[in-house]
């Protein structure tokens, strides 16, 4: 049996330089991690000596001993968790609520609120008036500032608001004959409708407080509140002007730059375990919550 | 007695009026359907009896309370919606039990009342089902479930029916129709589907531009529409309409138009009527094809033939007008190409106003 040519030669063309530039970019998006791995993995001198390219150099353990035996490092990872956990949970249970009432037709003042919502996309006050603002509220230096401060966003709102629009009335008005009040509607129709919108959200939200950093770095002072990624650069900071960590290098396996990335590798672990569970929500979140039905 | 009462029912959209003053009386277990085109006002008014719009005038009563400011769960109406409204996260057990649930009914009551209903619209063995994995028939049954599982006191069914194939749709049509006789439910249905209106009513409520047009039996309506809307509505395909002047014949009023002549009953109020302009209504059904100008017959161009099966449709033309003949096939088809013309007995022939539409009066037939 003749083999069916379905493609023309321009189709396969396209073909191949879509493989060939989706190939360059899987390589420049993956390099990184492979260079931090490796590095993490190398010995101090080789670090130095800028030798590793792709793969540990001197290979050792001894960046991840060196950081695992420190304190602050514990106490820092401990802070990413409670930050991540309790302000995603915050986040959820603010921006739930409020993108549904925004998405209801019958809201009081509807268009104005959305519009309210959208502008904090465009604009925001900018770094010494939400300072101010923390620092009047008393919300400086505690972990509930952190949590609350930046609970909700505009642009997770806006997604949800836009999936639960997206959802037919016909939904909402068969629980209201059936007896259901608002909170019903929405906690057992809504809400159950939405969990891959709600799941994009909370990865959205999950990833931006694991990886948040200026704000912590500017509204902490006490060390013990401090995440992960603030103990990160006060290491890479502090460390090479340490004179105490220097002398402890002159015949130590490590080196600020593999101890840095031994640090980066922790840090990213918990998002890679954490990211194939959600990764099929996250999909369909980002398709529905952009295209209405 | 749970009948529904609608008195001057008015729904306006600011300066916009949709529905102007709707009197309507739906005794205890009447099934009535509201049936009109798109955009009438049925769905409209259908949903202020749910209460899933506001009245902005007028009185709804059920089972006697002034339901006006009464919220929809506690109208005790349930309601069957066009696109199913099935909960997709939920399984047909669920989908079901749902308004129970939200009424904090206990289990065991609940379990029960799943079982009876599902055993009624025999579901029992798709209980475990999502919606997604049922076919568009039991995901309907099962939208009727959950309305009758509350034993509410009026169903309200807005176009349950329309998104499913035709074939299915006779099928479900009959099972609404023998589910109503078994619960005897006062039922308020809602279609654009003559066809549907015709099978299921007890009395159908024709409505045309917020306005109702006529109520009564399907029989009533079908026979003595009151004017030429509900004539031209009711009946598939629709009653052939003739623009025509009333003239006196030898023995009876003729109606005079541009490809001839037809005789007329001889009702008082058209033989005062010479000279009128009038629209001559007669059904397809009711026309009698001839293959030979006869005497009374009137001249057509036949231009397609449809067969049905045991009907076909003759479209042709009277004049310039359209003019559809329905006809039986059987001992027939040899002779329907070669059809000439058309007879039609003067008392089905309908007369109405041309100007107003109204049905000229003493037409009135006994079904």
């Amino acid at each position: 049996m003749a083999n069916l040519n379905l493609y023309s030669a321009g189709d396969k063309r396209f073909v191949i330089v879509n493989m060939i530039l989706i190939a360059i970019f899987t390589v420049s998006t993956m390099y990184p991690f492979i260079y931090i791995g490796s590095l993490s993995f190398s010995s101090g001198f080789a670090a130095r000596a800028g030798q590793v390219i792709l793969t540990p150099i001197e290979t050792t353990f001894e960046a991840y001993k060196y950081i695992l035996s420190q304190r602050m490092f514990w106490v820092s990872y401990g802070n990413t968790f409670i930050y991540t956990i309790f302000g995603t949970l915050c986040s959820l249970l603010f921006l739930i609520p409020g993108a549904y009432a925004l998405s209801r037709p019958q809201l009081f003042g509807r268009r104005f609120f959305n519009l309210m919502v959208a502008f904090t996309m465009w604009f925001n006050a900018g770094l010494i008036p939400f300072f101010l603002n923390m620092r009047d509220l008393g919300l400086l230096d505690s972990y509930i500032g952190i949590i609350i401060g930046f609970a909700v966003n505009g642009f997770n709102l806006i997604l949800l608001r836009n999936f639960f629009e997206g959802v037919p009335s016909s939904f909402e008005e068969a629980a209201r004959m059936d007896g259901a009040n608002d909170f019903q509607v929405l906690w057992k129709v809504y809400v159950p409708l939405a969990k891959p919108a709600i799941a994009t959200v909370a990865l959205f939200c999950l990833v931006s407080r694991w990886n948040g950093f200026f704000w912590a770095m500017v509204l902490l002072r006490d060390e013990d509140k401090i995440p992960l990624q603030v103990y990160l650069r006060h290491t890479i900071a502090t460390l090479s002007n340490d004179d105490e960590f220097s002398a402890t290098l002159i015949d130590a396996p490590y080196s600020v730059e593999t101890v840095s990335a031994a640090i980066i590798v922790c840090s990213i672990i918990p998002v890679i375990i954490i990211y194939p569970f959600i990764q099929k929500y996250f999909e369909k979140g980002i398709l529905m919550g952009g295209v209405k039905e | 007695m749970s009948g529904v009462k609608l008195e001057s029912i008015v729904k306006a959209y600011g300066a916009l009026q949709v529905v102007h003053g709707i009197d309507l009386e739906v005794e205890e277990k009447e099934f009535v359907v509201l049936v009109g085109p798109s955009g009438c006002g049925k769905s409209t008014t259908l949903r202020m009896v749910a209460g899933l719009e506001e009245i902005s005038g007028g009185e709804l009563t059920i089972d006697g309370r002034v339901m006006n400011r009464v919220a929809p769960k506690d109208r005790d109406v349930a309601m069957v919606f066009q696109n199913y409204a099935l909960y997709p996260h939920l399984d047909v057990a669920n989908n079901i039990a749902f308004g129970l649930k939200i009424r904090k009914n206990s289990k065991e009551e609940i379990a029960a009342s799943v079982d009876e209903v599902a055993g009624i619209l025999g579901l029992t063995d798709y209980l475990e089902r999502k919606p997604s994995d049922l076919s568009g028939g039991q995901r309907q049954r099962v939208a009727m479930g959950r309305a009758i599982v509350r034993r509410p006191k009026v169903f309200l069914f807005d176009e349950p029916l329309s998104n499913l194939d035709a074939k299915l749709r006779t099928q479900m049509r009959a099972e609404i129709k023998r589910l109503h006789k078994r619960l005897g439910v006062t039922s308020i249905y809602v279609t654009h589907d003559q066809v549907e209106a015709m099978t299921l009513a007890d009395r159908i409520v024709v409505m045309n531009d917020g306005r109702i047009e006529q109520i009564g039996t399907p029989m009533e309506l079908f026979l003595n529409p009151v004017n030429a809307f509900v004539a031209g509505f009711l009946g598939a395909p629709p009653m052939n309409m003739i623009e025509a002047t009333i003239g006196e014949g030898d023995t009876s009023p003729v109606a005079n138009f541009a490809g001839g002549q037809l005789a007329l009953s001889k009702l008082s109020e058209l033989q005062n009527s010479v000279g009128r302009k009038v629209t001559v209504g007669i059904r397809p059904e009711y026309a009698q094809i001839v293959t030979e100008a006869t005497l009374g017959s009137v001249a057509c161009d036949l231009d397609l033939v449809e067969t049905l099966g045991s009907e076909a449709l003759l479209h042709t033309t009277v004049g310039d007008e359209p003019f559809v003949i329905r006809t039986e096939t059987l001992d027939k088809m040899d002779t329907l190409e070669s059809v000439t013309g058309f007879t039609a007995q003067p008392d089905l022939i309908k007369v109405f106003d041309a100007k107003t539409g109204l049905a000229l009066s003493g037409q009135t037939r006994e079904a």
